[in-house]
């Protein structure tokens, strides 16, 4: 038997704090597509896609029913296409990121995470071939969303790759001037990336990965905020380690809807369950924001004095309510702060309350880093490879996943507002630091792996 | 040895499981199994219990009475003979089914019409009044036993035009989700 408080509480949850499954990510491995011939390549590709996800969307949507838990995403991740097609030409890479995208839209999915590269330490034929076929592939395209991993804490960071991808970005948002640079909100630079990630635009499946796997992201900013609001309200929550306390729990429920989700989905799908990722993943909608969980725990808005603190006080209580609520814990497992995503920090950063430099020491603390940042267009490739670099020395001293997804919005400048749309939101356009970094992104080469990359 | 099921129904206080039970006890009665709520004043119990192949239901239930009378307990009694026999499914789930909305007359009747058309039995009912939510609203849990047979999107799509008819919610989930959602289980 139920009690009350059982009852009334999940209801509660679902009803008026946003809780769902914010995606199901099946994972299908595309190596054994490959070929040096595109079209077995392509009907390789498009059999594999459509054998195992044929009965994905239905099957969520079946499993949601059953527990009244919306999944509101149900997205495809394949291997890193870089070496799938590492025979092939920037032209062919197009047509490769094309059939992706009709399999995509065949199997119903809104996202395609994969169409990416792994050059931590160097770069293959096809890595770099790939890497230039992203301004026409992510323009031609709707579905597929990029990831590059340029740095890691066993390998350093690949300064070529950083200062190719600063010039990278500028020329997708050029190539998609007339979206605003959307093209750049589908690409995701990354150190220490996860094999597992379910969340897009970074989704890809590894090479240590299984032929197919399900991957679950749940999420729930919306029932951590309403918690901690329940708990100060109520006097029972009297100090930061109390609210510590509140997140934690808050973090378990949310994790045990995306197991039981996941599992299920799996199994009925006769695969097997990979890993929750235990992400507060804000959307712009008025009650699911983690912005809005800073204002709950005492600051003026996200980007005041004491922000970082609380971030790192979110991310790591999110992490040990999760971590016990899941058979397996992967994938970036953490609180997500994606500027345009979320309407709170998208506030902040229009009134001058978040600035880029302290988004960027937020970064070092949270699950992931810079993440949907409209800069002025007119930022150089330089200052962008500059901003990327910070962001993986972050990343790879702290062992830690950061990233970079950032969009110089063509013709406009700090102050204008531009919108992406649906889940990606809407933004006003952030100053970038000034400075020059074009002679040190110029010398290129490697920065060696820092000192902890020997632990063996 | 026969097997009776009695309820007990009335005012609850201090003592009042003691009379039912000590009353048992004393007409050689061995309870197997009892079921006890309280709801605002009131007390309720059913027990199943073994009885002595001498005594009859009718004997059983007057010397309860009685008994009853003479501790100045307020407690009416049913006594039947218990055959053991219930209601199955095959392939049986649980569900949870959750009315919200304006409180009215007539709103359990209506669900639990729905429930008993496709054969769903319910197992557990209360109606809560949440403290957050202004007078006059009403939230009626149902925990329900769903046969397998049962196509779920029908009877979810005939609680949900009922629902729509009385101007409320109403959902279905499966009471899986509310335990993995508060409660450590037990290894």
């Amino acid at each position: 038997m139920l009690s009350d408080r059982e009852v009334l509480s999940t209801l509660a949850m679902l009803r008026n704090e946003h809780l769902d499954v914010r995606t199901v990510t099946l994972g299908v491995s595309l190596f054994d597509c490959a070929s040096h011939d595109f079209d077995v390549f392509a009907d390789r590709v498009r059999t594999k896609i459509r054998h195992y996800s044929q009965k994905l969307v239905s099957t969520c949507n079946e499993v949601g029913d059953k527990y009244g838990i919306p999944i509101v995403n149900k997205r495809i991740s394949v291997s890193p296409m870089g070496v799938v097609c590492a025979s092939y030409t920037p032209e062919q890479m197009v047509k490769a990121c094309k059939i992706l995208d009709e399999a995509a839209q065949e199997a119903g999915v809104d996202f395609l995470g994969g169409f990416g590269a792994l050059v931590e330490k160097g770069m293959t034929k096809g890595d770099r071939a790939l890497i230039d076929s992203l301004p026409e592939a992510l323009a031609v395209t709707q579905r597929v969303c990029s990831s590059i991993n340029v740095a890691s804490s066993r390998s350093g960071i690949n300064m070529d790759a950083v200062a190719l991808m600063g010039q990278r970005i500028k020329d997708i948002a050029a190539r998609t001037a007339d979206k605003d640079g959307l093209g750049c909100a589908k690409l995701v630079v990354f150190a220490n990336i996860p094999q597992d990630v379910p969340f897009m635009a970074g989704a890809y499946l590894g090479v240590g990965e299984p032929e197919a796997v399900i991957n679950v992201g749940v999420s729930g900013p919306g029932v951590v905020k309403k918690a901690i609001d329940r708990a100060v309200q109520s006097g029972s929550a009297k100090s930061l380690g109390d609210i510590a306390e509140v997140i934690k729990r808050t973090a378990f429920k949310v994790t045990r809807v995306g197991e039981i989700i996941g599992t299920e989905v799996a199994e009925r799908l006769g695969l097997p369950f990979g890993v929750a990722d235990l992400s507060l993943a804000p959307t712009p909608e008025v009650g699911d924001s983690v912005g809005e969980i800073f204002e709950a725990i005492g600051l003026s808005s996200i980007g005041a004095p004491g922000s970082t603190a609380v971030l790192a006080m979110l991310n790591d209580a999110v992490k040990k309510g999760g971590a016990f609520a899941s058979s397996h814990v992967g994938g970036l497992s953490g609180a997500f702060i994606p500027v345009s995503e979320d309407s709170s920090i998208a506030a902040a950063a229009a009134s001058g309350a978040l600035t880029m430099e302290k988004l960027e020491a937020m970064t070092s603390v949270c699950s992931v880093g810079l993440d949907m940042v409209a800069v002025p267009g007119d930022t150089s490739a330089a200052t962008l490879s500059g901003i990327i670099a910070d962001e993986m020395a972050i990343g790879m001293i702290n062992s830690k996943t950061t990233a970079v997804r950032i969009i110089p919005v063509p013709d406009k400048g700090v102050g204008d507002t531009v919108s992406f749309g649906g889940l990606l939101g809407e933004a006003q356009i952030m100053a970038v630091p000034g400075g020059n970094a074009e002679s040190f992104i110029n010398l290129g080469g490697r920065i060696p792996a820092p000192i902890h990359s020997l632990k063996n | 040895m026969k097997k009776v099921v009695v309820s007990f129904l009335g005012k609850d206080g201090p003592g009042v499981v003691h009379a039912v039970s000590s009353l048992l006890t004393g007409l050689e009665c061995n309870i197997n199994e009892v079921s006890q709520t309280i709801l605002h004043s009131e007390f309720a119990a059913i027990v199943i219990a073994e009885m002595p192949d001498g005594c009859t239901i009718e004997a059983l239930q007057e010397s309860l009475v009685k008994g009853l009378a003479e501790r100045q307990i307020d407690l009416s009694v049913t006594a039947r003979l218990y055959d053991g026999r219930s209601w199955s499914a095959e392939d049986p789930q649980s569900f949870v089914v959750s009315v919200d909305g304006p409180d009215q007359r007539g709103l359990v009747a209506a669900i639990s019409g729905i429930l008993g058309e496709h054969n769903v039995n319910i197992a557990n009912l209360k109606a809560i009044v949440p403290d957050d939510q202004p007078d006059g609203h009403a939230l009626i849990v149902f925990e329900v036993i769903v046969p397998g047979a049962v196509e779920l999107s029908a009877l979810r799509n005939a609680l949900n035009a009922k629902a729509e008819e009385l101007s409320v919610r109403v959902s279905v989930q499966h009471s899986d989700i509310f335990e993995a959602v508060h409660r450590v289980q037990p290894v």
